[in-house]
């Protein structure tokens, strides 16, 4: 196991160098000038001037490249053009929020979707299963920005069970955790369900019955943890791009997270800012799939013997 | 594996408990900026955001009034010399920065000398660079500057190179507040001022929690606290208010119709007076708009009077660039509707055919459906108009080279002093190299000779003579000014109107129970 991690951790390295390579381009291409979010509207020119020898706008690109580098790789990822603030603090500031939402939507993903995909599992074909295929079909399709201010406005506003926006207790955390976790939610329900059935014609499903266990004890021990590897894929994915940030979901429910830093900082040109969350971004996704692998070892042996062959 | 999910419930249960602690203050003034601050640094205060938040936790010399007047602030008087260059201010004893520390005209002088601190780099810095000695000190060939004299701990001196009657209105600005040099190292973090409010809890792109300065030497806060929550979405901040969850709300342009029909809300429906106005800006010194004719045809083909009543509830069109506010008995009316004057006007300079021009517009802009109105009126006499939509900052970058043929854009004043309308927008170095390439020597002259003189009759005769010429010159599409529509819950008392954005000061606010 100890290896295999390694292995994994190895293979980062060269995603993360790309990522740096990549998001300092993007700076390079980007339309726009920073120094214009940070002056205001009646600058003097000689003030710009200087801003832009601060912020070594004006050494030659290859320069730039290498201190961008050199900082990022003894850990110090700059500091905001627009609060002047160490780009990490921005980010762990920031972080806990992102965190916070993550775990709250992916647990309504996991238990919406596992529960109806098992459940509709079982009856195919009936009522029952047609009406929530559609329903995930139609939370597949539903924007976030959509489904968001309709929770707001029906159990905020109407109905007033809870706070519309805003976060702090988990009174907060229930309508942005079902915004974002209703895509992976409707997701894992038909992934589920279709894993199911493959596993629950096996043989080794059919043995289970016919050995008179109890049928919740053949579902859930037998037929559900081999219906989950291609679950855990999507929760990982999911996961990542929660983890990184939920610009829409955040933006609606005014939840200060990665995601509306990023855009802020893309908006106004925040250099530091955005290749501070990008490369953020990337590590979030990295360390996901990194668990997610080891994931797949523990559910399936099979997984872990190939690897480390 | 039992192991992992002990791991990550735990993790995450400790997250939620600890997130619990955190429920908004329900007592004091709610209300929701749709972006965070950049920090509590006058120095740094270049957008209305950070403006007006600075402007509750400073105090100035002197302050913007409900309207055009300004008030008293740290000096209770001052005599302007009658050269206009000399400037004698006369402070309040006994005013304490929020850490017990007094305000003296020591405090005055070094936080305007920061301001012109190549160190900080302020992007203010041109407010005081009439001051006398200011480019010496700029240019480091003096420690201090000579025009700025503290006499004793209550009175100060400030001297200007040349006359400037704006100067005064600049002193009330949120970059001219008076810190605390004393905590000069976290001011971006927490506030040194000595302002009505004080910093409770600054929870960056979440919530901006002030308390009353319950030692402010002036008219005190009615409520102890104010909160400003960031709620970048606009149907997020209407459904706040909407459920009670705030006490203000500025009604989006969009939505105006809906909340004005509401008979829970309609009789609570505000209109506030701003000092703007809404243009669309014609580069001057590149065909086709070089030409006079053409920028006048531009004019004259856009119903204007149609759009403004269908589209802009409580706007006033626009005849020139100077608000009516500062015209006293406007003289002239705006541009008429007159499409066949247009397309002959478009014959007359050699464009029989029609012309076709891109107009450039900033994805932040509000209003920008009343463009797509605006396409039509252009076709019908041949001017094809092609709308280039990009986000802030490349429209803001495209303008600054004089990229963008036409660009849709508003100004609202930092001060009220019609000067604002003209200076920074038609005076020729200015427009030349922010603008649309505007110049005019003669506006150059008149604009000089409005900032020199002191407010009377001569002075507004210039502005309108001003104001007349851009009119017949046309560097512009004039549009409309256009107010503000707020909403308060029934709930909060002690609202009133403020001209200029960082007026408000929220002290006389209060909350009846109910």
């Amino acid at each position: 196991m100890g290896k295999f991690i390694f292995n994994r951790v190895l293979q980062a390295v060269p995603v993360i160098v790309g990522v740096l390579f990549i998001s300092f381009m993007l700076m390079v291409v980007l339309p726009g000038d920073p120094v214009l979010s940070m002056v205001g509207e009646r600058y003097d020119e000689n003030t710009v001037e200087i801003m832009r020898e601060k912020l070594n706008m004006n050494k030659p690109l290859m320069v730039r490249m290498g201190i961008f580098m050199g900082d990022v790789l003894s850990g110090d990822l700059g500091h905001s053009f627009i609060t002047g603030r160490p780009v990490i603090e921005e980010i762990l500031d920031k972080f806990p929020n992102t965190f916070i939402l993550a775990v709250g939507a992916m647990t309504v993903a996991v238990l919406i979707g596992v529960s109806l995909g098992m459940g509709t599992s079982l009856v195919p074909g009936s009522w029952i299963d047609k009406t929530i295929m559609v329903l995930s079909l139609a939370g597949i399709s539903a924007p976030v920005f959509w489904t968001g201010l309709v929770f707001v406005l029906i159990f905020g506003v109407y109905l007033g069970w809870l706070p519309p926006t805003g976060y702090g207790g988990l009174e907060f955390l229930i309508l942005p955790a079902f915004t974002l976790g209703l895509r992976s939610a409707a997701q894992i329900t038909r992934l589920t369900r279709s894993a199911m059935l493959d596993t629950l014609s096996q043989d080794y499903i059919r043995t289970a019955q016919s050995k008179q266990l109890p049928w919740w004890k053949v579902l859930v021990k037998h037929a559900l943890p081999n219906s989950l590897i291609p679950v855990l894929t999507v929760i990982g994915t999911d996961f990542g791009s929660y983890l990184s940030g939920a610009v829409l979901t955040e933006s609606i429910f005014g939840w200060p997270g990665v995601g509306r830093l990023a855009l802020e900082s893309i908006l106004k040109r925040d250099f530091p800012v955005i290749q501070g969350t990008v490369l953020f971004m990337a590590l979030m996704f990295i360390c996901v799939n990194l668990v997610v692998d080891i994931l797949y070892g523990i559910i399936d042996p099979r997984i872990r013997a190939e690897s480390s062959a | 594996m039992r192991f992992y999910f002990n791991r990550v419930f735990t993790v995450s249960a400790i997250y939620l408990i600890m997130g619990c602690g955190n429920v908004p203050p329900e007592s004091g003034i709610r209300l929701a900026l749709s972006s965070d601050i950049r920090g509590f640094d006058p120095a740094q205060a270049v957008d209305v955001r950070s403006g007006k938040i600075v402007s509750l936790v400073y105090d100035n010399l002197v302050h913007f009034g409900d309207s055009t007047e300004i008030i008293p602030g740290i000096a209770f008087q001052w005599d302007i010399s009658g050269d206009g260059k000399e400037y004698r201010f006369f402070l309040r004893k006994n005013i304490l920065f929020h850490d017990g520390n007094p305000v003296t005209a020591t405090d005055v002088v070094l936080s305007f000398k920061r301001i012109l601190d190549l160190e900080i780099l302020s992007p203010q810095s041109w407010m005081f660079t009439r001051i006398e000695g200011a480019a010496e000190f700029i240019e480091g060939t003096s420690p201090f500057v000579s025009g700025l004299i503290a006499e004793n701990d209550s009175s100060l001196t400030i001297r200007l190179k040349s006359s400037f009657s704006p100067f005064i209105q600049y002193l009330a600005m949120p970059s001219s507040a008076i810190i605390n040099y004393r905590n000069i190292d976290t001011i971006q973090e927490i506030p040194a001022g000595s302002g009505p409010w004080k910093l409770a809890k600054w929870e960056r792109d979440g919530k901006i929690q002030l308390i009353r300065n319950d030692n402010y030497w002036g008219e005190k806060p009615k409520e102890p606290e104010l909160s400003f929550r960031i709620l970048s979405e606009a149907m997020t901040r209407s459904a706040e208010f909407e459920a009670g969850n705030l006490d203000f709300l500025t009604i989006p342009s969009t939505e105006i119709q809906r909340w004005s029909t509401y008979p829970e809300f309609e009789d609570r429906v505000v209109h506030a007076d701003e000092l703007n106005i809404w243009y669309i800006g014609l580069n001057c010194s590149r065909p086709p708009f070089n030409d006079i004719r053409i920028r006048r045809a531009m004019n004259l083909s856009l119903d204007r009077e149609k759009h403004l009543r269908l589209l802009i509830p409580g706007g006033e069109l626009a005849s020139g660039p100077v608000p009516p506010a500062f015209l006293g008995n406007n003289s002239f009316k705006p541009l008429p509707y007159d499409p066949e004057k247009a397309i002959q006007l478009l014959e007359e300079s050699g464009y029989p055919d029609g012309l076709e021009a891109e107009l450039w517009v900033g994805g932040g802009s509000e209003m920008f459906h009343v463009l797509e109105a605006f396409q039509s009126d252009w076709a019908a006499v041949g001017i094809n108009v092609k709308i280039i939509r990009s986000d802030w900052n490349v429209f803001k970058s495209a303008v600054r080279i004089g990229q963008p043929p036409m660009y849709y854009l508003n100004w609202t004043a930092d001060y009220p002093d019609a000067e604002n309308f003209l200076y920074p927008l038609f005076y020729s170095t200015e427009s030349m190299t922010k603008r649309n390439r505007y110049s005019n020597p003669v506006i150059d002259k008149i604009i000089l000779k409005i900032q020199s003189l002191s407010h009377g009759i001569e002075r507004n005769t210039l502005i309108q003579k001003a104001n007349k010429i851009l009119h017949d010159e046309v560097p512009w599409v004039f549009l409309w000014h256009k107010g503000n529509y707020t909403i308060t819950q029934n709930t909060l008392l002690g609202y009133r109107p403020k001209l200029v954005f960082n007026a408000e000061r929220f002290v006389t606010w209060e909350k009846k129970d109910g």
